[in-house]
């Protein structure tokens, strides 16, 4: 079920005209008001510059926002800062969404401001309606045995057997056959050195 | 081999297999069975009394059956451990009163018929996977005779033939008359490179094996006359070169050519060789005394077995799959699972020594972290909704789940889950969330979008991975397309659960697609082959309502190609054109009328 | 390998690709690129 009494906050970036100069941001920001739960929205140059990033933090606080959509360049470049910057607020980084509206959008629809400014909006709503249906995620950590396993005990696992145990670190090495050396301690010579494998 | 031997932190356990293993990084529980030697392995010398009044004889499976050993042996001189073991399969048996000949020698008396195999049982957080490999069977190949003909030989019987420790104490002799032969002659990529055998692919280190073993007959035997047949000598490594100049320098012959095949001379036992140089464009006839083949590498017969218990991949050569060829080539897809050697693809020493180094540097990555943090966008279970059809369990490429339909149960290792959301897009009952991408944020996504002006646009399904990123690729290069389509990201296209599809159509979608990595590129093994399944099966049930199949494609789009993206949405734009309002019509009719149909059937079933 | 006609969804090119029951395999249209084909069944062929 979609949570209704949520606040959330929309952040158009700019970023300098890759993204202003295709696409309307005062329009998007004005539409964006009258969205569902929408509560506070601003623009900032470069979202991802300290001062945007203190803009989100600080509206996150005054007006005690529990979603982030920050409308700006691909997750895949500024997913990890945004996380960061509202879970610096208490935040879960999973409650900050990112609209991509310039790899996806402004980049790919110049000269037809228009049109790319209303898909910028789709995009951005239909963000803002995924965020109702938002909820944190965990990130556990679990403790690693110190101890490695090593299946085969021909040249590759002996060397890195060797290299476990040589760092100080338990190794159980598993060798089917009755002696050590697999394929490597038949050769009479191996190359380049042309000595002997065993 | 010493050195592991004797490292305190090293527990060898030779003649050993890997009979189970459960749970995952970090938290691996492994149990090896040791199988029983017979012989006390810290006691024994080696002194070799046994074998000597052992009276069975069987080939020797070290000097590739080039000479017998005895039912106790011991694999080779300089073996790690180094005792003794039965091979009780060829021993006249357990009880003393049929032989018993080797434990009576015996003063230390380490021989104990009784011996049974040991189960252990440990933790540990990483595991290597270097199970090596295989050297091909040229017995298949019958148009070389090496079933027939003594004097063809492997590369691998060469070896020993010429090693000082071989069963002719290094003498290099011929098979048939025990003399040494005059001409040897050597055939290149004998189970490499052959579509027809199902090797296609090159096996890395024969071609300079064969010039090391020529340099080693000409250093010995300058007399002796050697000719390589090659496709193509790929001499490519650090020095590599150099050796292959000694070679022709000390004159071995290359002759660009491989015969068709080997004739022997019944009388000499001679082989004969009718082979066209290509360099020379001529057909000509050679005799050899003898003739090796440079036999190519294949997988390890036992890679199932290893396949099975980490649940890992094959490529299509048939050796196991990295999880990236490129950025992570030492790493399985299963995490804290890595790979050295030749079980990853055919390698010489010094490579597979360094991908060796590669792996425990991997591994001791997490171990001295000493923890490893998991996926947090998982899939979780409600096992109130699941009927244990065990659907889940088929198509997660990480077995995460492990359903048994008879005991109605269902076991889900979260820990082992790294978020494609393809148990989601499968489960037919909704027992499957796929956290952080859930149906309702999906569809709540597909609702805005279709809102308004639905006729115009285009439902785009594209994964994080490859085709989300192939549409930055093509922002990135400001390639233009039309701004009618409207991108909807999971994290892997197998997520896309049938409903999302049709319900863009119910919405009024004009068209749909649903785009993905290529095959190769699937960063979740092969969830993606689930997606292609799922759109097969859509284009019949759509064209069954009579929608036009033609409106739901499928695509797979690379990080990179920034270009075919652009391509792709300019051409569907073409034909969303196409697509006529009364068309849509009808399938939102259709649609709403089936999702009733469902829903009446649902509601018949809960009061049952 | 069997060859069977599969039809691609994008522009509507029929070309011969392998085919094996139950073999997933990754097929490319030769003319336009598409990954949408789809195996050409026999009823349709009838349809026509």
């Amino acid at each position: 079920m979609p949570q209704d009494d949520l606040k959330i906050g929309v952040f158009v970036c700019e970023c300098g005209t890759n993204i202003a100069g295709s696409v309307d941001v005062d329009k998007l920001i004005e539409e964006a008001k009258n969205v569902p739960n929408v509560v506070f929205t601003a623009k900032n140059r470069y979202m991802c510059s300290e001062p945007g990033q203190a803009e989100i933090k600080k509206a996150i606080e005054e007006q005690k926002l529990d979603r982030v959509i920050v409308a700006a360049c691909s997750p895949r470049m500024h997913e990890p800062t945004f996380r960061e910057c509202v879970s610096s607020m208490g935040m879960n980084p999973y409650l900050v969404d990112m609209a991509n509206i310039r790899e996806q959008c402004s980049w790919v629809h110049m000269n037809m401001r228009d049109t790319a400014t209303e898909k910028a909006m789709d995009i951005v709503k239909a963000y803002v309606a995924r965020a109702r249906y938002l909820v944190p995620q965990e990130e556990t950590e679990i403790p690693v045995e110190k101890a490695t396993l090593v299946i085969g005990g021909g040249i590759a696992g002996m060397q890195s057997a060797l290299d476990l145990a040589d760092a100080g670190y338990q190794v159980y090495l598993v060798e089917k056959e009755p002696a050590l050396g697999g394929i490597m301690a038949q050769l009479a010579k191996t190359y380049p050195t042309m000595d002997c494998a065993i | 081999m010493m050195d592991v031997g004797r490292h305190p932190n090293i527990k060898l356990l030779t003649y050993s297999t890997v009979e189970k293993i459960t749970g995952y990084v970090g938290n691996f529980q492994v149990q090896v069975k040791k199988k029983a030697k017979y012989v006390n392995e810290t006691e024994c010398t080696a002194c070799g009394d046994c074998t000597e009044v052992c009276p069975v004889f069987v080939p020797d499976e070290f000097q590739q059956g080039l000479s017998s050993r005895r039912a106790i042996y011991i694999p080779f001189p300089q073996a790690v451990p180094s005792s003794f073991l039965i091979d009780m399969e060829n021993c006249l048996g357990t009880n003393p009163i049929a032989c018993g000949k080797c434990a009576d020698k015996c003063d230390k008396k380490c021989i104990d018929y009784d011996a049974r195999d040991e189960i252990l049982e440990f933790k540990v957080g990483t595991v290597i996977v270097a199970t090596g490999m295989d050297v091909f069977d040229p017995t298949v190949l019958d148009e070389y005779g090496y079933t027939k003909y003594e004097n063809v030989i492997t590369s691998m019987e060469y070896e020993r033939l010429l090693s000082a420790g071989g069963p002719s104490d290094g003498h290099f002799i011929r098979p048939t008359d025990r003399k040494r032969p005059k001409t040897v002659g050597f055939i290149q990529c004998v189970g490499s490179r052959c579509e027809k055998l199902g090797k296609p692919y090159c096996s890395n280190i024969c071609c300079m094996n064969t010039i090391k073993d020529t340099l080693l007959l000409k250093d010995h035997y300058p007399d002796i006359e050697a000719k390589v047949f090659y496709i193509d000598i790929r001499a490519f490594g650090k020095g590599f070169e150099d050796l292959y100049k000694r070679s022709k320098e000390a004159g071995v012959q290359y002759i660009r050519g491989i015969p068709g095949e080997i004739i022997e001379d019944p009388s000499t036992h001679n082989l004969k060789v009718m082979v066209e140089d290509t360099t020379a464009n001529k057909m000509e006839e050679y005799e050899f005394d003898m003739m090796v083949l440079s036999v190519g590498v294949t997988p390890r017969f036992d890679m199932p077995e290893v396949q099975q218990l980490l649940t890992l991949s094959k490529t299509p050569d048939g050796f196991f799959m990295e999880a990236h060829p490129k950025l992570k080539p030492v790493d399985a897809p299963t995490t804290g699972v890595y790979f050295a050697g030749c079980a990853e693809a055919p390698k010489d020493v010094k490579d597979s020594v360094t991908q060796a180094s590669a792996a425990a540097a991997r591994a001791e990555t997490l171990l001295s972290a000493g923890k490893v943090k998991l996926e947090a966008i998982t899939s979780s279970v409600n096992t109130d909704l699941c009927r244990f059809c065990g659907m889940c369990s088929k198509v997660c490429p990480y077995n995460a789940f492990t359903v048994d339909p008879k005991k109605k149960t269902i076991r889900y290792v979260e820990a082992l889950c790294k978020g494609c959301g393809t148990c989601g897009a499968e489960c037919r009952f909704g027992a499957i969330t796929m956290n952080h991408f859930t149906d309702e944020q999906i569809i709540t996504q597909i609702d805005t979008h279709l809102a308004e002006k639905a006729q115009e646009k285009v439902i785009v399904f594209a994964c994080n991975w490859c085709s989300y990123a192939g549409a930055d690729t093509c922002g990135g290069a400001r390639l233009q397309y039309p701004p009618n389509q409207r991108l909807i990201r999971t994290m892997c296209s197998g997520r896309v659960h049938e409903k999302f599809v049709l319900h863009a159509f119910k919405k009024g979608a004009p068209m749909v697609v649903v785009s993905g990595c290529h095959y190769v590129d699937c960063h979740y093994i092969d969830a993606n082959r689930w997606t292609q399944k799922r759109v097969e099966k859509l284009w019949d049930k759509l064209e069954k309502w009579d929608i036009r199949p033609e409106r739901l494609l499928l695509e797979w789009i690379s990080a990179a190609e920034g270009k075919r993206f652009a391509k792709t949405m300019q051409d569907i734009e073409e034909l969303r054109k196409k697509v006529t309002k009364e068309e849509i019509e009808h399938t939102v009719k259709v649609l709403t009328e089936e999702e009733e149909k469902e829903k009446a059937k649902k509601e018949k079933q809960k009061k049952k | 390998m069997e060859e069977k006609d599969f039809k691609c969804l994008r522009c509507g090119a029929v070309n011969k690709f392998p085919y094996e029951k139950g073999v997933m395999m990754e097929r490319q249209c030769p003319k336009c690129g598409s990954n949408s084909i789809r195996l050409v069944k026999e009823k349709q062929e009838e349809k026509k």
